[in-house]
């Protein structure tokens, strides 16, 4: 192509090259509009089919509760469900200690943070927390451990896991009276769950 | 369909037809003299920009059959083009035609070169179209453009010769097998009946003699001499021919079959016998185009220039259909999405109204169900050191000579630290909290494992590390064999045998005396979730 062919053609040219812009930037944008229009459709559809599912079985969704209420009342009771009682863990400690006949419990309660392993448990709409709670306490013998730990779950104070414990033996030099023999350290999380109320978000 | 201007070209002038749609529009008849060339000037100022394309009735032509070596591409275009120079010095108005294969063994490719060795004949008409700005589609010989004659008129014969009167004289032009093979313009009808049948008796005798001559066609050969009549004044020479000539099939097209069959009005046959050719011409490109390119760069750009914008209107309107599509769809999707969200509404209003009569309740249902399960979830999963210790203390038993003082007991996705004791707790604060994503995928269901770490002595030790080492192991074995166990590692024996390392000690032999210490570390890990 010479200067006088490029010259015949220019207009041609431009107005090609024009046409293809607008109908690029058009065929863009219907693109983007018609994938923005069925993006929202797959969401209402989405609903759809929940509000669908969740007609359906409202049914079994009485009879749901009917048969929890009173489980998810006494976890409420305990103190599992809703904002987490410390003074309750306190008296459950403080009773523990007098029905273990303990020399005494030393503790120390960290700040609340989301619980470590609630995907594994797939909580829903259910937010669940945990505090760790440090022990520190005197024992007369090892079984007394595992009663102290005994009576705390009964207390019915709220749901805790055991997460570590080290129990070391105290040197008496051979005296033999009432006297502390080992020194433990414990670690338990304290778990609580905070659900929202019927009818709110979903 | 295009516009088009078609110009026939003789020695007696020029006709001139614009052609718009599928169809001659109008035609005008200019005289080869200074006058008819400035009427023709004129004409063309009233013309728009089209392509045009000429056509020209000579005596002056050229008509060559050669037999070139078979060859492709450049080289084959050199040869002819060289080949077109030796022939025709004279003129720059030469074209060829490849006309095929030969049968003979090399198998040479045949060509038709033909000419017009008068160009002066055009030069005023073609300076006029090419001073006023049009584009040269093309100069094409009459004879050529009749080719496309026979198809035209459902003309089926192998040896056909179509005789026609033009203003420069009598036109017979021979195709066989409708391949072009041989054209003559003669002259001398005076337009007499009488004579002008026994002229063109003569003329088709004599074109059947020059046939025979070239050995084109044998006198015995059966021949079909097509007679364009578009006067209808050629019924007796029909009649005559066919009489005088019994080999001679001789077929009249007159005015009316000519026009209903080539889509000319009769009044346009009227103005001048190349309006049949014109019309011809304007069906589409002729072979032998003899315009060099110099003629054609004009048309050429036209071309150009229609493709790209033929291009552009592709495009606008892919891009209009495309975006036209979307939008529909876009539409329909917005119907389809209103129509759910009412549905959806009218859903949510029956659920609302049904879950009225439901009994009082804290959270929804699914709330309550899965914080109950939650709850048995993590009062299963709860752990003590119970089981450990009861593991040990059955292995205790037949090991009255070992002695615990330290044990240190881990509930979790990791085992106890061994190293660094102090950072055991690390675990237990080192997972950030997770926050929840519904759009993950759920994860595993949560794996953890009781691990304990045992630091004890043998008691009494007086210097045997080999029964002390002895004692761990089977110690460690007693622990071992447990099922619940997975696995049991001695983390620190009494004696450090690494020869990288110092070792010192008393070998004193005395059963009443204690001899340094026999320490040891047992870790010990449960299967998960036990």
């Amino acid at each position: 192509m010479n200067q006088a062919d490029f010259i015949a053609l220019r207009t041609p040219l431009l107005v090609l090259l024009a046409v293809l812009l607008v109908a690029a930037a058009a065929v863009y944008s219907t693109e983007q509009i018609k994938a923005s229009a069925q993006r929202q459709m797959a969401q209402q559809e989405g609903r759809l089919k929940e509000a669908r599912t969740r007609l359906q079985k409202s049914g079994d969704e009485k009879d749901i509760i009917v048969r929890y209420r009173d489980a998810f009342r006494a976890l409420e009771r305990a103190g599992f469900v809703g904002e987490e009682k410390r003074i309750n863990w306190l008296d459950g400690l403080r009773l523990t200690n007098q029905q273990a006949d303990l020399f005494g419990v030393d503790y120390e309660i960290s700040a609340q943070k989301r619980y470590r392993h609630a995907a594994a448990l797939e909580p829903g709409q259910a937010r669940l927390y945990e505090s760790t709670m440090r022990l520190r306490f005197r024992l007369l013998h090892e079984e007394d451990l595992l009663r102290f730990f005994a009576l705390l779950e009964r207390q019915n104070v709220g749901i805790f896991h055991l997460d570590q414990c080290d129990m070391r033996r105290i040197d008496t030099r051979g005296v033999i009276r009432y006297q502390p023999n080992l020194s433990v350290e414990c670690e338990l999380s304290w778990i609580t769950a905070r659900v929202p109320p019927a009818g709110g978000p979903k | 369909m295009a516009r088009k201007l078609l110009i026939g070209i003789s020695a007696q002038g020029a006709t001139v037809a614009r052609r718009r749609g599928n169809r001659i529009a109008e035609c005008e008849v200019f005289a080869s003299d200074e006058s008819g060339y400035a009427a023709f000037r004129e004409y063309l100022t009233t013309c728009e920009y089209i392509p045009a394309s000429l056509m020209v009735d000579t005596v002056e032509e050229d008509y060559r059959f050669e037999t070139l070596p078979h060859a492709f591409g450049s080289d084959r275009a050199q040869m002819v083009t060289r080949k077109l120079r030796q022939h025709y010095r004279n003129t720059s108005y030469v074209t060829s035609w490849l006309l095929g294969r030969d049968t003979s063994k090399r198998r040479d490719d045949r060509f038709l070169f033909s000419a017009l060795t008068n160009p002066e004949l055009i030069d005023e008409w073609l300076k006029a179209v090419i001073a006023r700005g049009l584009p040269v589609a093309g100069i094409f010989l009459l004879p050529m453009v009749s080719a496309a004659l026979p198809q035209k008129l459902d003309i089926k014969a192998g040896n056909l010769l179509i005789v026609a009167q033009h203003s420069g004289g009598l036109r017979l032009t021979f195709f066989r097998d409708r391949q072009f093979r041989l054209s003559r313009l003669t002259r001398g009808d005076n337009g007499k009946s009488s004579d002008r049948a026994r002229f063109f008796g003569e003329e088709i005798s004599n074109t059947r003699l020059y046939l025979h001559a070239l050995r084109t066609m044998t006198l015995d050969e059966q021949l079909t001499v097509l007679l364009l009549d578009r006067q209808d004044d050629l019924v007796d020479v029909a009649a005559a021919v066919a009489r005088d000539n019994p080999s001679v099939d001789c077929v009249r097209i007159g005015r009316n079959e000519l026009s209903t069959r080539l889509g000319v009005s009769e009044s346009l046959l009227d103005i001048s016998p190349y309006v049949i050719y014109l019309q011809l011409l304007g069906f589409g490109a002729s072979q032998s185009n003899l315009a060099p390119p110099s003629v054609t760069v004009g048309y050429k750009r036209h071309q150009a220039r229609r493709a790209i914008y033929g291009a552009t209107a592709a495009i606008a309107l892919g891009a209009a259909i495309w975006a036209g599509a979307d939008l529909v769809k876009t539409w329909e999707l917005r119907g389809a999405e209103e129509l759910a969200a009412r549905d959806t509404a009218q859903l949510s209003a029956q659920y609302l109204q049904i879950t009225r009569r439901f009994p009082a309740a804290p959270a929804s249902a699914e709330s309550l169900k899965r914080t109950v399960e939650i709850a048995q979830t993590l009062r299963e999963e709860a752990r003590t050191p119970r089981a450990m210790m009861s593991v040990i203390s059955r292995a205790l038993q037949s090991s009255p000579t070992v002695v615990i003082r330290d044990f240190a007991w881990k509930y979790g996705t990791s085992e106890i630290e061994v190293e660094n004791r102090s950072a055991r707790a690390a675990e237990t604060a080192a997972p950030a909290a997770p926050v929840f994503d519904p759009r993950m995928q759920p994860k595993p269901a949560l794996v953890r494992k009781q691990s304990a770490l045992i630091e004890g002595e043998i008691r009494p030790f007086r210097g045997d590390y080999r029964d002390a080492i002895d004692t761990i192991n089977g110690f460690a074995d007693r622990i071992a064999k447990d099922p619940s166990v997975a696995e049991v590692r001695v983390v620190k024996l009494p004696l450090n045998v690494n020869p990288t390392l110092q070792l010192s000690g008393n070998t004193l032999d005395n059963p009443e005396r204690q001899t340094g210490t026999a320490d040891f570390e047992l870790l010990v890990v449960f299967r998960p979730n036990v």
